[in-house]
């Protein structure tokens, strides 16, 4: 075991240091320099690493200037980084020309001059110990290396954690849920509301496969005609016993499933056969099934990974001035966005089946719980505007990913243990979609910084959701959990160890609207339509024409749009070969077309554009840290900020129209007068009084609310440029640092 | 997923509630070409979407006479009647002719393949329509943006059909098949005589033009104007008229900014050390230091190294009248080893022995023959298919990108050099009208909110770029056939799209939206507009430029809402930097790759923002006619209202 000096103190309270319940000091260093900037050290703040089992925190000697800190954690300070959100610790020793790459529970035959940290969320920190005591500087950084690596699950700071909150949070009595607004699926109702919503009738929930043996969650849906015991018989066959799982119903009638592939060759044709029966019983016209084989036609896990790691190496790691050059070609290089691309392609070309075909989608990959996720989650939101709602997109990714048994824990390599199976596929998810609200900026509830911090909430270990692997692990975990921390049983898993989406763990109501998308055309925002001033609501009849309801059987015969382009069809049957620049449309490209040459209806079926000028690098992400790369000022930050005022300009308008007509009936109690109080206001930058002139907000940058300062600190090695460095550090650790630190 | 047709159905959406006036007069964009998609031109699709949001109080069904009608002040209606009357007939601007047409020409389209229909060639278009009347097809390229007209081969269509490609300066070369009869003019000779008027002893059609606009854009640039808003004269600096008959420059406008104490005979001798006697003068004075950015050309230094005492003396006082610096900086555009050649050419740049206090700074810019290749590479990559597999690093491999972060570098270096170091500066590059005009104009953006107005940019682009020669008629070649004149280069674009690239790092710090730019562009070839014609002040002058022509700012500013960017704030005295690097820097897709239906958005942002302030109106009006009501009520019964203290309707809160 691990041994250090300095014993374990149990911290209560801490002043001028914000500690988490059950959090430990583990070890210390003073007078260390944090580096701000590569050029000089001018701008170099000095203070107190410490390590603790939760984070590594840098303890300002001086009190920090009044710094107007644009969103603040909750839980972490400026200089805090969780451990879990640690990639890779370096120590570097200047004079003596070595550095190392530190694991766990390994040693160390130099004084490290310096320390880097290279972070999950992109960022990369560094400290200085030249006025440190090289002993205490030593055993911060193995403290650090060893702490970063734990050995289980359980080791991780949320179990500690959570188990005194609840009991702290005992006493004041906790609400059930938390509050949650977030459907967790870990019920049937959750489920049923679905299938409800979404009309499935031919679908109904299942819990008789749940055993505990398999990464399914408790309940599933299932078509009806399918009972228990047949069920029970087909689950031997597929991979994990994962058989298909409905996902959502089209208003057409066509379902989307997903399910894993059939292990036994010979059992395959036969078994598929009688899942496609019983899908095509569930659907109401008794349409074909289609099933798409992700992995035949979608990069792979390890593909995702390894071009994720190019980019942001090209983004964050490669010296600044050397990739101006070439910046388009190498972010081509890394095939990221390729990536994106096909992802976000073939989601479209399902889309295309459910809607534009009629037909029941079966989603198939290996083990059902990778790309399946990516590309179901990715088609629910292109077609149901519901799921563009903030509690919808959390509900579909605890649907989608949580309960379908997404492999968090290792895609997210907490534990470090197994590097292959380390893959960035929720940040891909996501990237995908930026892409989409990229695109149509008032078709989502929520804006790129909610997106962001939900990315960074990955990195941090306290909420259930990203922790494991399974369902299955996630209850087998809490319920000894529940028994160490004493808590009784029967307690709901979401109240004693909540998930992410419970935004106030980590955020104040203020900063929590800046979440809140001013441009958002959906359910209850207020839209001109004719003149008059509308409140959008949805009724069903709106959800279903909202979804392109246009029956196929019209659609196939000779509407509008139609006639033309079988007209020019034939117009094309005239070319000559070497005059045919287009060959004749195939059926899914006249449905993009016809889609495309209509204004898009943001609160319908929405499909990205998809050429590769249309698919950009999401800056907020893959930049916020880059000082050089900030625009002060600047970014699309400074339009969110007159929507952001102007919008709340006509709430507190709205609000006061209410107020002179007085209260109509069912509405809440006569606002007071001047708008909805502050605390209800939705909008991060509130309208500010006409009559004052428009002051600059010099505060804003690209990086908003982030901040690059101290937050990206690259570091050129003796020449070597860093991103060699890094590059190859683990290539690096076998060779040339071996033979130097065996001196 | 291959075939995404563009926004096709804008048009048909927009269609009833468009603004026909608005669209006619945009004519060398009207474009409704359906094939492609049925609005054509990326600015006619645009404006639709922007002029259906705004007419969205107009019920869909509002006959279009009616509209006419209501717009009566507005020039442009006939289009409208015109079209519903006679659907066949080729919308004509005021002044415009026929001059033929012909029948069973087949348009030879990228996207779609092949469209048969009539080509209509007036004095200022080529118009094709599509015989099939159900699906409208209309191509429609005005002659102006035409650089070259190539024959091409169609073995397969027949033996007496011939091709015919127009290669465009807009990044399009739409082609056309044809059959040859005995009867017809040959087309090619009709289009060439109109397309290049100038090599054919014909007027430009900006002369023949006869629009009627609401107001006068040449009004908009009062040089005396500008410089008395900058705070000219004052003691150190003077408005002069020694250039009034065009004598001491040719080049150069007639009323110049130049230093107080310095004798006219001094001036002169300076003249002849500059090249083509560009001397220098101010551009823009700083409000609070009196730093100034001062531009002119290279010095004749030649390869003896010639001196000019009075020409040191000028930069001397130049320096002398910023009490804020002991320094002055000299931008030479050029890369050094380039300026060095140029000694051998009796050109040359300012030694630092001769000139006390001067720091010399090369912003290594290369020279208009490589932008210009630079350009066609572009075209090549955009147009007509792009290739999906390597769209990033075929941009890259035409280094217009990274030019353009040279050129903004450039600026902000020149803006920052006057901004943070206080210190006045020269800008010059050989003649002192190419990458000059493009470092000031953009430094001046960059320091100036006022350039960010909607007049404020017009001015600017009338200041820096017309009255100080850049050379638009040789670089944009109005109305001339030779195509292949290295006189050409694309430097105005690269200008404009240098501050689209500032509009997107700063998208609320320009009053003008993306359509302006386009728009402005457009015009840059169209010759519509007498605006870019000629390359300097005196042949304007002497051709009666602006009583003969009409003003492209005559037409934006008869219409400013639709150029208008929603998101503007005004905050004074705000200096912007753009930040250059390779990171923020994008293609300007929607205008280089406009012509391409797959590559255009779905949704502009600005139709929300639109909405927005349209509810915003809404809401404050109904708000204040409520107060009213409220007050009245409570004064008649004496009861505390609770309504606020407010009745201006302005908002009811403050910042919190």
């Amino acid at each position: 075991l691990f041994s250090l000096s300095t014993p374990f103190i149990i911290i209560f309270l801490f002043s001028f240091f914000f500690f988490e319940l059950g959090e430990i000091v583990v070890n210390e260093v003073n007078f260390v320099r944090k580096c701000i900037s590569a050029e000089s050290s001018q701008e170099d703040l000095w203070g107190k690493l410490i390590c603790t089992n939760f984070k590594v925190s840098f303890i300002l000697q001086d009190a920090p200037p009044k710094q107007k800190s644009h969103l603040s954690h909750l839980l972490l300070g400026e200089h805090d980084i969780p451990l879990t959100c640690l990639e890779q610790v370096v120590t570097v020793n200047d004079t003596r020309g070595k550095k190392k790459v530190l694991g766990s529970n390994q040693k160390l035959k130099f004084n490290p001059t310096e320390l880097i940290l290279y972070c999950k969320d992109l960022r990369i920190l560094r400290f200085c110990f030249d006025e440190a005591g090289p002993e205490s500087a030593k055993k911060v950084c193995l403290a650090i290396a060893h702490y970063s690596h734990p050995a289980d699950l359980h080791l991780l700071f949320g179990f500690e954690y959570q188990g005194r909150r609840y009991h702290e949070s005992k006493v004041n009595g906790s609400t059930p849920r938390g509050g949650l607004r977030t459907p967790i699926f870990d019920r049937p109702s959750d489920w049923d509301r679905e299938i409800k919503r979404t009309s499935a009738s031919g679908w109904r929930v299942c819990s008789a496969i749940y055993d505990g043996r398999c990464s399914l969650p408790e309940y599933i849906v299932v078509p009806v005609s399918l009972a228990d015991q047949d069920l029970k018989r087909y689950s031997i066959f597929f991979t994990d016993q994962r058989l298909p799982l409905w996902c959502w119903n089209h208003p057409n009638g066509s379902a989307l499933v997903r399910m894993a592939s059939i292990s036994d060759p010979v059992q395959q044709r036969k078994i598929e056969q009688r899942v496609f029966t019983a899908i095509t019983k569930s659907h109401p016209q008794r349409s074909d099934v289609f099933k798409s084989d992700l992995d035949k036609c979608l990069p792979n896990i390890q593909d995702i990974q390894s071009s994720f790691v190019k980019v942001r190496h090209i983004c964050v790691i490669d010296p600044f001035e050397e990739s101006e050059e070439r910046w388009l070609s190498s972010i081509e290089t890394s095939r990221w966005l390729e990536h994106v691309r096909a992802f976000l392609k073939h989601s479209a070309e399902i889309v295309y089946c459910l809607d534009g075909k009629n037909a029941s989608v079966i989603l198939q990959e290996e083990e059902d719980r990778d790309l399946n996720c990516v590309v179901s989650s990715l088609v629910q939101l292109m077609l149901d505007p519901q799921y563009r709602s903030l509690t919808g997109f959390q509900s579909l990714v605890q649907k989608e990913w949580v309960m379908a048994g997404h492999r968090f824990l290792d895609r997210c390599n907490h534990l470090k243990k197994n590097d292959k199976e380390e893959s960035p596929l929720f940040m891909l998810f996501l990237d995908c979609v930026w892409q989409m609200m990229n695109q149509y900026p008032a078709a989502f509830e929520f804006t790129e910084t909610y997106l962001t911090v939900l990315s960074d909430s990955m990195w941090i270990p306290l909420f259930s959701t990203f922790l494991f692997n399974s369902p299955k692990q996630r209850a087998q975990h809490l319920i000894d959990f529940a028994k160490n921390k004493a808590i009784p049983a029967g307690e709901d898993q979401a109240v004693y160890f909540p998930p992410v989406w419970d935004w106030s763990q980590q955020f104040s109501t203020k900063d929590q609207t800046l979440f809140n998308n001013p441009m958002y055309v959906g359910k209850g925002a207020a839209c001109v339509q004719n003149g008059e001033v509308k409140t959008f609501t949805r009724t069903k009849r709106n959800y279903s024409s909202s979804v392109r309801a246009t029956p196929s059987s019209l659609r196939n015969g000779l509407k509008g749009g139609e006639e033309t382009l079988t007209r020019r069809g034939s117009l094309l049957s005239e070319l000559k070969p070497d005059f045919s620049p287009v060959k004749v449309e195939s059926p899914s490209e006249r449905f993009f077309r016809d889609l495309f040459s209509q204004p898009a209806d943001q609160r319908g079926l929405l499909i990205p554009l998809l050429m590769p000028s249309h698919v950009a690098l999401w800056k907020l992400y893959f930049l916020r840290w880059v000082p050089e790369a900030c625009i002060p000022k600047g970014g699309p930050i400074t339009a969110f900020h007159k929507l952001s005022q102007l919008v709340d300009e006509i709430e507190i308008l709205q609000s006061q129209l209410r107020q002179y007509k007085g209260p109509s009936p069912g509405s809440t109690p006569l606002p007071s007068p001047g708008g909805p109080p502050v605390n209800q206001r939705r909008m991060y930058f509130k309208a500010s009084p006409q009559n004052d002139p428009p002051t600059p907000p010099d505060f804003l940058t690209s990086s908003f609310p982030f901040t690059p300062m101290g937050n990206l600190c690259r570091r050129s090695i003796h020449g070597t440029p860093i991103s060699k460095f890094l590059n190859g550090a683990r290539i690096w650790l076998s060779t040339e640092t071996l033979a130097n630190d065996t001196v | 997923m291959e075939k995404q047709a563009g926004a096709a159905g804008a048009a048909d959406c927009a269609g009833p509630n468009r603004k026909p006036w608005g669209s006619v007069t945009c004519g060398p964009v009207v474009a409704g070409d359906s094939l492609d998609s049925p609005t054509g031109s990326h600015v006619e699709w645009c404006k639709q979407l922007i002029a259906a949001t705004i007419s969205s109080q107009i019920s869909g069904s509002v006959p279009p006479d009616i509209m006419n009608r209501d717009n009566k002040n507005l020039p442009g209606l006939r289009y409208g009647a015109q079209v519903r009357a006679f659907p066949n007939q080729v919308p004509l601007l005021p002044g415009e002719t026929v001059q033929t047409t012909v029948k069973d020409v087949m348009y030879i389209c990228p996207f779609s393949g092949l469209v048969s229909g009539t080509l209509t060639i007036t004095d200022y278009k080529l118009y094709f329509s599509s015989v099939d009347r159900e699906t409208p097809f209309i191509l429609d390229v005005n002659l102006g943006a035409i650089s070259r007209l190539e024959t091409i081969s169609v073995p397969t269509q027949g033996e007496n059909t011939k091709g015919l490609e127009l290669v465009c300066k807009d990044m399009r070369s739409p082609r056309f098949a044809y059959k040859t009869e005995e009867s017809h003019p040959d087309v090619v000779d009709a289009l060439a005589k109109h397309t290049f008027p100038l090599s054919h002893n014909l007027p430009l059609f900006a002369f023949l033009y006869k629009e009627q606009f609401p107001v006068d854009g040449w009004k908009v640039y009062d040089p005396v104007a500008e410089y008395r808003r900058q705070g000219l004269p004052n003691e150190s600096w003077a408005i002069s008229k020694m250039n009034s008959t065009y004598e001491l420059c040719d080049t150069y406008p007639s009323i110049l900014v130049i230093p107080t104490n310095i004798a006219d005979e001094d001036i002169k001798r300076v003249a002849l050390f500059r090249a083509k006697h560009r001397i220098p003068v101010l551009s823009w004075i700083h409000p609070e230091s009196q730093a100034t950015i001062v531009r002119c050309s290279q010095p004749l230094v030649g390869p003896s190294d010639r001196r000019c005492k009075e020409d040191e003396r000028f930069l001397q006082i130049i320096m002398d009248a910023n009490a804020q610096s002991h320094k002055l900086t000299i931008f030479d555009a050029r890369q050094g080893s380039v300026a060095v050649t140029n000694k051998a050419k009796d050109g040359g740049y300012e030694s630092e022995s001769f000139y006390p206090n001067v720091e010399m700074n090369f912003l290594d810019i290369p020279n208009i023959h490589v932008m210009r290749e630079s350009l066609r590479k572009m075209k090549d990559v955009v147009y007509p298919t792009i290739d999906e597999a390597h769209w990033h690093s075929a941009i890259d491999q035409t280094h217009w990108l990274e030019y353009i972060r040279l050129l903004l570098a450039g600026a902000a270096k020149v803006a920052d050099k006057l901004e943070s170091g206080k210190t006045s500066v020269v800008v010059h590059c050989s003649d002192g009208w190419d990458r000059t005009a493009q470092l000031t104009s953009l430094a001046m953006l960059m320091l100036d909110s006022y350039y960010r107005t909607l007049r404020g940019f017009q001015v600017l682009v009338e200041k820096e770029w017309i009255s100080f020669g850049h050379k638009f008629a040789a670089r944009v070649g109005h109305g001339d056939e030779n195509h292949a004149n290295s006189e050409r280069s694309p430097l105005f674009i690269q200008f404009i799209d240098c501050v689209w690239q500032m509009t997107r790092q700063f998208p609320a710090a320009f009053e003008f939206n993306e359509l302006f730019l386009i728009t402005v562009l457009d015009h840059l070839y169209s010759c519509l507009f007498g605006t870019f014609l000629y390359n300097s002040e005196e042949e304007r002058a002497a051709e009666e430029v602006q009583t003969k022509s009409v003003s492209l700012w005559s037409y934006i500013n008869s219409q400013p809402e639709d150029f208008t960017n929603p998101f503007y704030v005004d905050y004074e005295h705000h200096v912007l930097y753009p930040l250059v690097s390779s990171r923020h820097l994008e293609l300007w897709t929607s205008y280089y790759a406009r012509w391409n239906p797959r590559m255009r958005p779905q949704v502009p942002v600005h139709q929300t923002l639109k909405e927005l302030l349209f509810l915003r109106a809404e809401l404050q009006r109904r708000v204040e006619e409520l107060q009213k009501e409220t007050s009245s009520h409570s004064l008649s019964s004496s009861s505390h209202s609770p309504s606020p203290t407010h009745t201006t309707g302005t908002p009811l809160h403050s910042a919190v």
